[in-house]
């Protein structure tokens, strides 16, 4: 980040002094997520992730290349999350070296394309020669805390909405067929990753954190900007439907017991849970409004 | 179909816009006056950091020439002695390019414009005057259509980007901004541009004068 | 998917070691007194690392100095020639990297007393000249050592070790024929408690089983944090009879 964002400390003690009392500034409770509001551009493969007031914008574009020379059945995927000062004057632009960029980076890396959530092998055309490359381009416009959760959002939203336009494949002839010719083909989503932040509070001196047993340290789900300034640690959880641990990050920061950790990742499921189904939910409507002749050509009757 | 724009989208800057025209969609955020870097410092007047960024692929130097002239448009209008040693951070995220961005950045470059236009205001930078901006299109069939579709951008003879400077409440052209033409087309046709052009930017300018009223009604208690 | 038998029906690894059994562990301290402040030499199984402490100095900006704590720097060098094969490029300004450097800064920001050193910096240097599996969990060992061998005051040891696993079983202390085979998740474990200061998971594993795997790690690490401090007295005592018989 270029400039620190500084909370002046009559506030960061009110701010802290109301954690510790149980009580948070915008009124919610520790485990409580955001609420998530996801909508869907004109486009394919664009969705905007409201969390709170922080914003996240993901655009998914597709071109044909050629696959790498080790990997000829697999396509190509990018994710591409860089910050502006649009998000807020911390970020500058051009410079995605900051520690917290970094990490934004490497966690929806590791959660969306590592773990495998897009079958890149659907992505070949002709093996060896031809394939999509896949790329989503995560625009932070509004930045208040939670970005990780938010991008990851975005990032599989688009993905799940996003469709490519249809080939014919000839011999060695590969026809394009334009979204309006020829109905397009989506992505094969393999599994629906969803990221969840906790941010951790020392309300005890440091001695007591790391020796003793009291193990009293708050965590709280998706803080604000204001709390993600003043948090002592944070742990970020990917989990799927499945029960699956996609990815786990703790880099450093509050020392937290073991099994306070484990706790996080069941509180974690169950808002995973939740919005998986949301989002499923939303795919459906939308891609119902686009597919205005189904009601005509569908066989259903009311009957 | 008439421009459809909202201030004060975002939180954590000091002014934003979105603009919405004919397919194309941009949001706007300002931050400043703030505090510069030592080298974008400049000791008698305010720096300017624009950056526009695609809504597909890293920005390039189709990006770069947008910022430039963006720029070109922007500095006469802000009262930038106004602030010495000072920064205002300009930053347009494209969200719908409504154009193949291959060819063209008409569309995207004068809602930009129009965005920043508004986004300063909301953000409170003192402005010495005002700017409206459109883009036109000469047909094969030499018509002039103002704020063209991507479809007619395809099928036009030539592309132009006009941005007038706008005093009196927005009723008097004052001066031109930013005149970019490229195609095929002859003096006679660009007038003809020009002579559509001012009549459009002055009706536009009158939507944008309504789009800053309304915010300006939302947020003081009368 | 691999011809190697990952771990047999008879319970043994490729290395011949049982599922909890953590690999050779041989580390010395002040092994580079004229270069640092303080140093280690580690060797967990084939990772073989040098660690670097120096500090705490004069700031080298100004602007690095914070008139309320230390301020710590961490450089990770992963040498080409640290894989079988050399590798073309220079892992020096790739994001696993950066991402790394970060996660061990963060780790001992909050273990190390900085509020004893106002107004100074510590740098940490990292140079791996050998990788193998739980390279990453290698270099927390390699630093808590060398911060001890500079005298820098900590609250206690910080251990990192990574467990893989395998189907149901979790396999402690991965090699890099494991890591690459199976789900690893790393902990970094402070002294003897059950805390994690750095918990970090790449792949896939079933919820369900993390519980399991992070009692094993806990396990693991709290003995290589007894073979560090066994090491550091042996150290500490040889230095004390040399300066009583001078």
């Amino acid at each position: 980040m270029a400039k620190e964002i500084i909370t002046p400390v009559a506030e960061s003690k009110f701010i802290l002094d109301a954690l510790k009392e149980n009580q948070r500034l915008d009124g919610r409770s520790f485990d409580k997520f955001r609420d998530v509001d996801i909508s869907f551009g004109k486009e394919y493969g664009d969705a905007t992730v409201t969390l709170g007031k922080t914003k996240v914008q993901c655009r998914v574009s597709c071109s044909i290349t050629q696959p790498y020379e080790d990997r000829p059945f697999e396509g190509l995927f990018i994710i591409s999350t860089e910050m502006s000062p649009m998000a807020g004057p911390q970020f500058e632009n051009g410079s995605n070296t900051g520690d917290d960029e970094v990490l934004c980076s490497r966690i929806i890396e590791k959660a969306i394309r590592r773990s495998g959530a897009l079958d890149v092998e659907g992505l070949c055309i002709v093996a060896g020669s031809k394939c999509w490359a896949i790329r989503a381009d995560v625009h932070v416009l509004d930045c208040d805390g939670g970005i990780i959760d938010a991008s990851c959002l975005a990032v599989i939203c688009a993905l799940l909405h996003f469709r490519k336009p249809d080939v014919s494949i000839l011999g060695e002839q590969v026809t394009v067929h334009p979204i309006n010719e020829r109905e397009p083909v989506a992505l094969g989503i393999l599994h629906i990753p969803i990221c969840v932040t906790f941010s951790f509070f020392n309300p005890q001196d440091v001695e007591e954190n790391i020796k003793g047993a009291g193990n009293n340290e708050i965590a709280i789900i998706d803080a604000t900007l204001k709390e993600e300034s003043l948090r002592d640690g944070v742990l970020t959880v990917t989990l799927n439907k499945n029960r699956e641990v996609v990815q786990v990050s703790k880099a450093g920061g509050l020392p937290m017991d073991a099994l306070s950790l484990m706790d996080c990742c069941h509180k974690a499921y169950d808002i995973t849970e939740r919005i998986t189904d949301q989002i499923l939910a939303l795919i459906k409507e939308d891609s119902q409004k686009r597919n205005k002749f189904a009601q005509i050509l569908s066989s259903e009757n009311a009957r | 179909m008439s421009i459809e724009a909202v201030c004060g989208v975002l939180t954590h800057v000091d002014g934003s816009s979105q603009v919405e025209w004919n397919d194309t969609k941009v949001l706007c955020s300002v931050t400043g006056p703030i505090e510069p870097k030592a080298r974008q410092e400049l000791p008698s007047q305010l720096a300017l950091e624009v950056i526009i960024r695609p809504a597909k692929g890293v920005s390039s130097t189709r990006e770069k020439l947008m910022e430039d002239k963006l720029r070109s448009v922007l500095t006469p209008i802000i009262t930038l002695y106004q602030y010495p040693r000072q920064l205002c951070q300009i930053t347009c995220q494209i969200l719908e390019s409504g154009e193949s961005e291959y060819e063209f950045s008409e569309k995207e470059l004068s809602c930009c414009i129009n965005a920043a236009f508004l986004a300063l205001i909301d953000a409170g930078i003192a402005l010495k005057s005002t700017v409206s901006s459109i883009s036109l299109v000469i047909s094969q069939n030499n018509e002039v259509i103002v704020n063209p579709t991507g479809a007619q951008l395809l099928n036009s003879r030539s592309v132009h980007i006009l941005a007038l400077e706008l005093i009196k409440e927005m009723n008097i052209v004052n001066n031109v901004l930013l005149l970019d033409s490229n195609g095929d087309f002859n003096e006679k046709e660009l007038f003809q541009v020009l002579e559509t052009g001012e009549k459009s930017c002055l009706a536009l300018g009158q939507d944008l004068r309504k789009v800053i009223q309304n915010n300006v009604d939302s947020n003081i208690i009368q | 998917m691999s011809r190697f038998e990952i771990y047999s029906p008879e319970g043994l690894r490729l290395d011949g070691r049982r599922w909890n059994e953590v690999r050779r562990f041989e580390c010395s301290i002040n092994t580079h007194a004229h270069a640092a402040d303080g140093s280690s030499y580690l060797e967990q199984g084939n990772n073989k690392i040098i660690t670097l402490v120096k500090g705490p100095k004069e700031p080298s900006l100004r602007s690095q100095a914070n008139s309320l704590k230390a301020t710590m720097d961490v450089s990770v060098n992963i040498t080409r020639f640290s894989k079988f094969e050399r590798s073309a490029i220079s892992h020096k300004n790739e994001r696993r990297v950066l991402e790394i450097q970060t996660a061990l800064l963060r780790t001992f920001e909050k273990n190390i007393m900085l509020h004893l050193y106002p107004r100074t910096q510590i740098s940490i240097q990292v140079h791996i000249l050998q990788q193998d599996g739980g390279m990453f969990a290698s270099l927390i060992n390699g630093i808590t050592l060398a911060l001890i061998d500079a005298g820098i005051a900590m609250y206690d040891y910080v251990s990192g070790i990574s467990i893989g696993l395998f189907d149901t079983t979790p396999l402690l202390d991965v090699n890099t024929l494991e890591e690459n085979a199976m789900s690893t998740v790393t902990l970094g474990v402070i002294g003897k408690s059950e805390k994690l200061s750095l918990l970090s998971v790449e792949d896939k594993i079933p919820l369900d089983r993390l519980e399991s795997v992070l009692a094993i790690g806990i396990a693991g690490a709290h003995r290589l944090r007894d073979l560090m401090d066994e090491e550091l007295r042996k150290h500490a005592h040889k230095r004390v009879i040399k300066a009583s018989t001078k």
